[in-house]
């Protein structure tokens, strides 16, 4: 086996004698191809080097979380006027209704913060909130495509795979973008939500398990051990050795050779990425391990910082999954919906901050937690509220982030952003300038367009830049 | 404040003298920018014509911020400063910019007199914008002149394809490539033409026919069997970016979507004309005699994805999925680009694109039952009847309920909180608005689930219902089951609804009524002008464009088509962007080659089997694959063809042959789609999305790979991982990457270990028990040729090694590279 091309960096200088039958491609495209998650410098320095999604998938009611609104206790029941056209996903609107939690102010910076969130508060210095965003769709799916793809339509690739298209993966022995999602259930869309769309099959988001094996496929069956699957692999080298003297210098067979020696090891790696048995009593406990409400979401969290310290790239962890209430999409009992998903994910959320910290990592990783859209300030189904896709909440810390800012603002109900407002666009041109990357020049080529993560707009929001 | 007027008059003083600044700023905002933002248009809502109106903004918020133009997204737009630079496309004079910023600076002051131009004014501006002339230069684009027939060079009495090809050699000093032993070429036609590799015995007789004829016999021989239209049906669902379900949040299964994925198998197995196939797909209900293959074929228009929520946008984003398709598909064209402007870089204004949508823009889906009318009759009959022997029982049912629902309803009311109680008791007319609101939601929304009512009967009250319930379900079971129907397309009457230009691709933004067309820069004289025959329900806009399309004079549809075909058997095409030939895409490589070959297609009737033939039987296809080091000194990328491409096994092929292998093939050609097992983690719930997999020992799911059902939000994984494309949008070109996944789904995955040991059980039978025997055979029957020495060593010596031996060399050989290319 002393042939067997084991680096990166080896199959990418094999690959730069120019072998490949895509000339009309890009550069960028061509390398990619022959190994796609090879490191790429950035564009520009970036502190980012990593990037944590948490997904509150259903959509954050943002007025009973970090943009309080008085007005709706002072004006309950009545009407939502003089703000433009109420559009609601699933009729029977309602008037204002009160949020049902009572709001503080946090640190250094200020920042309203409602009781369900104690744990994040304590860390609001380190966090960007950005209280004016908006979205194009009041629809779950388009939405959810809208903030994971950069478009409403389905079919493009998500902000993982762009990522990882332009930077590559420091990790040579796991998948440079994986995504948890919730136990309950997948979200709407399923699978495109972390699709590689018209890009290779490379910059896909893999599904990672929280329990049993991290991979489908992860393990040969049960009767095969490590010493047989060894062999096997000796000998399907040699064999593939053979075969390769015809043609030496066809770096893509070279690259199939060396993939089963990476898949090889990533059986070893991926399982000890997440083996949170190697994290110490206490870390587990302050992530929630340990008690039964968070525990899902704590563990995620937990195999999220693990992976981010072996070099994974982006990491997506859905909050929520399946439908109505098993989600954050809290159509009615808004207070039952919000204290459970808030109480799943607060203190391991918080966990991640402080863990990251400590790890000397939160410097380099960027962590963004979103849905699809916010919340109505009236109410649905008598005590819910609907799909608002006119303002929300989103925030981020570490990686590049000036802890402490708060920007935008939504009007005073809290239906619609009104100051600064921001696109999804531009929290995507943000997040990739974090990692060192003009989202104007990350593109790809498809259907005689060159593409962007950012498609025709997105502006870079300067101001929670430290 | 005196500083910055100062400041202002200083720097405007040259042009103040000829008109004040805010007169100035009127008419850089009435030259560059009210076209789009004032009476004729209010693009993303915004209007100029006002200083109230501009302050106020539209959806980013407003335009204006008075003193502060680097806030003010007029100028930071204008200036190209933040996005989106505006206007599209250009940029304004330094000067112009100036004045914008010192007129905001000095707080935007409107002229008393209003100079903003008027309706009319605003309204010839604006259709002067939907023209876009074509010029000659324009026209003279390689892909847009006529398709000619030039000359075939002479290098003695070769296939012209190798005529083509040698100039090109000649011309760069290449030395072709020698031709490839008999065992790989059988076994490359063979996977080229249907997708599974030859048997012991296929090999050995090709291998031993010495006629001369023996290569054009097997030609032949492949494309008549009906696995031909399998593979190259597979390739053409990729361009029409087929599958079995509607994607976005419900993705909806589609049970007759198979129907059409059948035509097209059929289709190519028929070599029916490609003119008529592309007539079929896009009119086949306005054809003179329309079939029910010719309806089956418009289901074509119908697979793009669907979008739960309807509404006008989501109605144009569905036409502009069937406008781009068609285009890439048929014409190779990116029409796509040009509906929000006019397209970038070709000659493509965008009211091509609003015609073009005006084609289809009269289409509705029409289940097309591919039964009797008395059968349909009976079924209506049937459902009525059930309905109505049903009704007393729900009546009854309904009756029982109502006391509880009443006193429960009241109950729930009374624990609401107390505006919400408020808005309910106030009469209806003195309520509030949000108090009306709110009576309406608790009156529409308050629940009252089925078990709370149950809970509140008496023991006969409950017998009761349940006996209304079961009688119900009992009827419900009587119902008829579905008759057959395939997706297909109509339009909604003789007249056309009416559709406009978009500035901007904007439904608030409507331009002129547009009447059908089509792409200007490929038109000719005496375009078709087929009138809807009388009684005709549609308006035959279709056929027109149907026509226009598969015309021989159309520049563009047969070489498109052509060089589709040339780069399945080459591995590029000799336009490498198969469905982009304008000035974007690739320049073609062999251009008299291309043009040769689309006029003998056409001149052939449009055969595509004619053309395997002619592709097929030169000397160029039938080259080694195997580097050349002087060659690839010259040529490393092989664009000019100097060997034959070494072709890597897609997905589909990949799983094919395996079971192929392992002799559990089930080789039946169409019908419905097969589920075969997922892991569950991969797709757990949400919205109704479920996929019932058949485990993978039920032989039943050891079909061919294009029967396995697509479901855009839960992909087969094997098939994702290697490649097969999310069948969102149209693909021309599969991506082949290489990854670790890849391998870890061939090393681990249970159902490739199953067909091992298939595979070892088949040695075992065909073989006996002698591992070189078993040896030999496998590699007969995987690779279509014996060991050498050194790979019979290793290999009987890795089966001896151990018990499960003769399994894992099986399993290994799925695995090999030699399994995976194509020779």
């Amino acid at each position: 086996m002393s042939n067997t091309l084991h680096s990166r960096r080896q199959l990418l200088q094999l690959a730069g004698g120019g072998v490949g039958s895509l000339a009309f491609h890009s550069m960028l495209a061509n390398a990619a191809r022959m190994d796609p998650m090879a490191p790429k410098p950035p564009h520009f320095p970036g502190k980012a080097k990593a990037v944590i999604s948490i997904f509150c998938y259903g959509g954050v009611s943002h007025v009973d979380t970090f943009d309080p609104k008085p007005e709706l206790l002072r004006r309950q029941g009545e009407a939502l006027t003089g703000k433009g056209e109420v559009v609601v996903s699933q009729g029977t609107p309602g008037g204002l209704m009160p949020s049902s939690w009572e709001f503080r102010k946090h640190g250094q910076c200020g920042m309203d913060v409602s009781t369900l969130f104690p744990h994040v508060a304590k860390h609001v210095d380190e966090i960007a909130f950005i209280r004016s965003m908006y979205t194009l769709s009041n629809d779950h799916a388009p939405a959810l495509f809208q903030m994971n793809t950069g478009t409403v339509l389905q079919g493009h690739p998500s902000m993982g795979g762009w990522i990882t298209y332009g930077l590559g993966s420091e990790s040579e022995n796991l998948p440079g973008f994986i995504v948890f999602t919730d136990h309950r259930g997948g979200p709407i869309g399923g699978a495109p939500n972390w699709g590689n769309g018209y890009m290779p099959a490379a910059f896909q988001g893999t599904q990672f398990r929280s329990t049993g094996d991290p991979i489908v496929d992860l393990k040969p069956p049960q009767d095969v051990s490590r010493e047989r699957q060894r062999r096997w692999l000796d000998y399907l080298g040699k064999m593939n050795h053979r075969h390769l003297e015809k043609n030496p210098l066809d770096s893509e067979l070279s690259a199939r050779i060396a993939s089963y020696e990476l898949a090889y090891r990533m059986q070893v790696h991926a399982t000890e990425a997440i083996d949170l048995n190697r994290e110490s009593e206490a870390t587990r406990k302050l992530y929630g391990v340990d008690q039964q409400h968070t525990q899902y979401f704590g563990r995620q969290a937990l195999m999220a910082a693990r992976l981010v310290e072996r070099g994974v790239r982006f990491v997506q962890i859905y909050s929520g999954g399946g439908n109505f209430q098993e989600s954050w999409d809290a159509h009615w009992d808004l207070k039952w919906n919000h204290e459970t998903h808030c109480a799943e994910t607060d203190q391991p959320l918080a966990a991640l901050l402080q863990d990251l910290k400590g790890r000397g990592l939160l410097d380099s990783t960027l962590i963004i937690w979103h849905g699809e859209f916010g919340r109505m300030p009236i109410s649905q189904r008598l005590d819910g509220r609907d799909h608002n896709p006119y303002g929300f909440t989103v925030w981020m810390a570490g990686g590049g982030i000036k802890g402490g800012s708060i920007i935008g603002s939504t009007d005073e109900f809290g239906f619609r952003a009104v100051e600064n407002r921001k696109s999804v666009n531009d929290l995507h041109a943000t997040v990739l300038h974090l990692c060192g990357l003009n989202h104007e020049k990350l593109t790809y080529p498809h259907l005689g367009r060159q593409m962007r993560l950012t498609d025709v707009s997105g502006n870079v929001m300067r101001e929670i830049v430290s | 404040m005196l500083r910055t007027l100062a400041k202002i008059l200083l720097a405007a003083s040259p042009i103040l003298a000829a008109e004040p600044l805010p007169q100035q700023a009127l008419s850089v905002l009435r030259k560059n920018c009210l076209a789009c933002h004032g009476a004729g248009l209010k693009s993303s809502g915004l209007d100029l014509r006002t200083r109230e109106a501009a302050t106020a903004g539209g959806e980013r918020g407003p335009a204006i911020i008075p003193g502060f133009p680097e806030r003010s997204p007029l100028y930071s737009f204008a200036a190209h400063k933040a996005n989106p630079a505006m206007p599209p496309g250009q940029k304004l004079a330094d000067a112009d910019l100036e004045t914008l910023r010192l007129w905001i600076t000095a707080g935007a002051p409107w002229p008393a007199a209003p100079s903003t131009p008027g309706e009319n004014e605003a309204k010839a501006a604006l259709a002067a914008m939907e023209n876009r002339p074509i010029t000659a230069q324009e026209r003279a684009f390689w892909s847009f002149k006529p398709i000619a027939r030039p000359p075939v060079p002479q290098f003695g009495k070769t296939n012209p394809v190798d005529a083509f090809l040698a100039a090109k050699w000649q011309e760069l000093n290449l030395k072709p490539s020698p031709q490839a032993t008999p065992r790989a070429l059988i076994r490359r036609a063979y996977l080229d033409l249907t997708g599974l590799a030859p048997t012991p015995a296929q090999v050995e007789s090709f291998v031993n026919d010495k006629s001369p004829r023996a290569w054009e016999n097997l030609v032949d021989s492949l494309l008549a069997s009906p696995h031909y239209g399998e593979r190259w049906g597979r390739h053409w669902l990729d361009l029409v970016r087929f599958a079995d379900s509607g994607g976005f949040e419900y993705d909806n299964d589609r049970l007759t979507a198979w129907r059409y994925r059948d035509y097209v198998v059929r289709a190519f197995n028929d070599n029916k004309p490609i003119d008529r196939f592309i007539r079929e797909q896009i009119a086949g209900d306005e054809l003179d005699h329309p079939t029910t293959d010719s309806r089956l074929a418009t289901g074509f228009l119908r697979l793009g994805v669907e979008n739960n929520v309807k509404s006008e946008m989501t109605r144009l984003d569905e036409l502009d999925d069937v406008v781009s398709t068609t285009s890439l598909t048929f014409l190779g064209m990116t029409l796509g680009c040009a509906r929000c402007h006019n397209h970038k870089f070709d000659p493509i204004p965008q009211k091509d694109y609003y015609q073009i949508q005006a084609v289809f823009f009269s289409a509705k889906p029409v289940e097309f039952p591919l039964v009797e009318e008395s059968v349909i009759d009976r079924h209506k009959a049937d459902n009525r009847n059930i309905d109505q022997l049903q009704a007393p029982f729900k009546k009854r049912r309904s009756d029982i309920e109502k006391p509880h629902r009443d006193r429960l309803f009241e109950q729930k009311v009374n624990q609401l909180a107390p505006y919400m109680q408020l808005a309910w008791r106030t009469p209806a007319d003195k309520r509030t608005e949000g108090q009306r609101l709110n009576a309406r939601q608790i009156e529409k929304t308050l629940k009252i689930e089925d078990e709370e009512i149950l809970a509140l009967m008496s023991a006969s009250e409950k017998a009761e219902h349940k006996a209304q319930t079961e009688a119900i379900a009992k009827l419900d079971k009587q119902r008829p089951s579905p008759y057959a129907s395939a997706m297909t397309i109509g339009d909604h009457s003789r007249d056309a609804l009416p559709s406009y230009f978009l500035h901007r691709g904007s439904p608030d933004n409507k331009g002129s009524l547009m009447d059908a067309g089509i792409l200007s820069v490929a038109g000719f004289d005496n375009l078709p002008r087929i009138a809807p025959p009388p009684g005709a329900q549609s308006t035959y806009r279709r056929r027109n464009f149907a026509e226009w399309v598969a015309s021989p004079r159309n520049p563009l549809t047969a070489r498109v088509f052509v060089n589709r075909i040339w780069q399945r058997h080459f591995g590029e095409g000799i336009v490498a962007t198969p469905s982009n030939f304008g000035k974007t895409g690739a320049p073609p490589t062999h251009p008299e080659l291309l043009d040769y070959l689309s006029s003998e297609f056409i001149r052939n009737g449009w055969s595509t089997k004619a053309m395997h033939r002619l592709m097929m039987n030169s000397k160029a296809y039938r080259m080694s694959s195997d580097d050349l080091m002087d060659n690839r000194a010259i040529d490393a990328t092989n664009r000019f063809l100097w060997r034959a491409p070494r072709q890597r096994l897609d997905a589909e092929t990949l799983r094919d042959n395996m079971l192929a292998l392992a002799g559990t093939l089930d080789t039946t050609v169409g019908g419905p789609a097969i589920l075969p097992y997922i892991d569950p983690s991969l797709f757990q719930g949400s919205s109704k999305r479920t996929w019932n997999g058949v485990p993978d020992t039920d032989p039943s799911t050891w079909r061919r790979s294009l029967y396995v059902f697509n479901k855009r939000s839960i992909r087969y994984p094997l098939f994702e991982s290697f490649d097969q494309p999310d069948m969102i949008t149209s693909c021309a070109r599969r991506n082949r990457s290489t990854t670790a996944p890849q391998a870890l789904l061939l090393m681990n995955n249970n159902m490739v270990h199953l067909h091992a040991a298939h595979f070892a059980g088949r040695l075992k039978k065909e073989a006996g028990s002698d591992p070189a025997r078993q040896v030999e055979r496998a590699f007969s029957l995987a690779f279509g040729r014996a060991p050498v020495q050194a790979e019979l060593a290793s290999s009987t010596g890795f089966i001896t090694a151990n018990p499960q031996g003769l399994v894992d060399f099986c399993h290994a050989i799925f695995n090999m590279n030699e399994f995976a290319y194509a020779p």
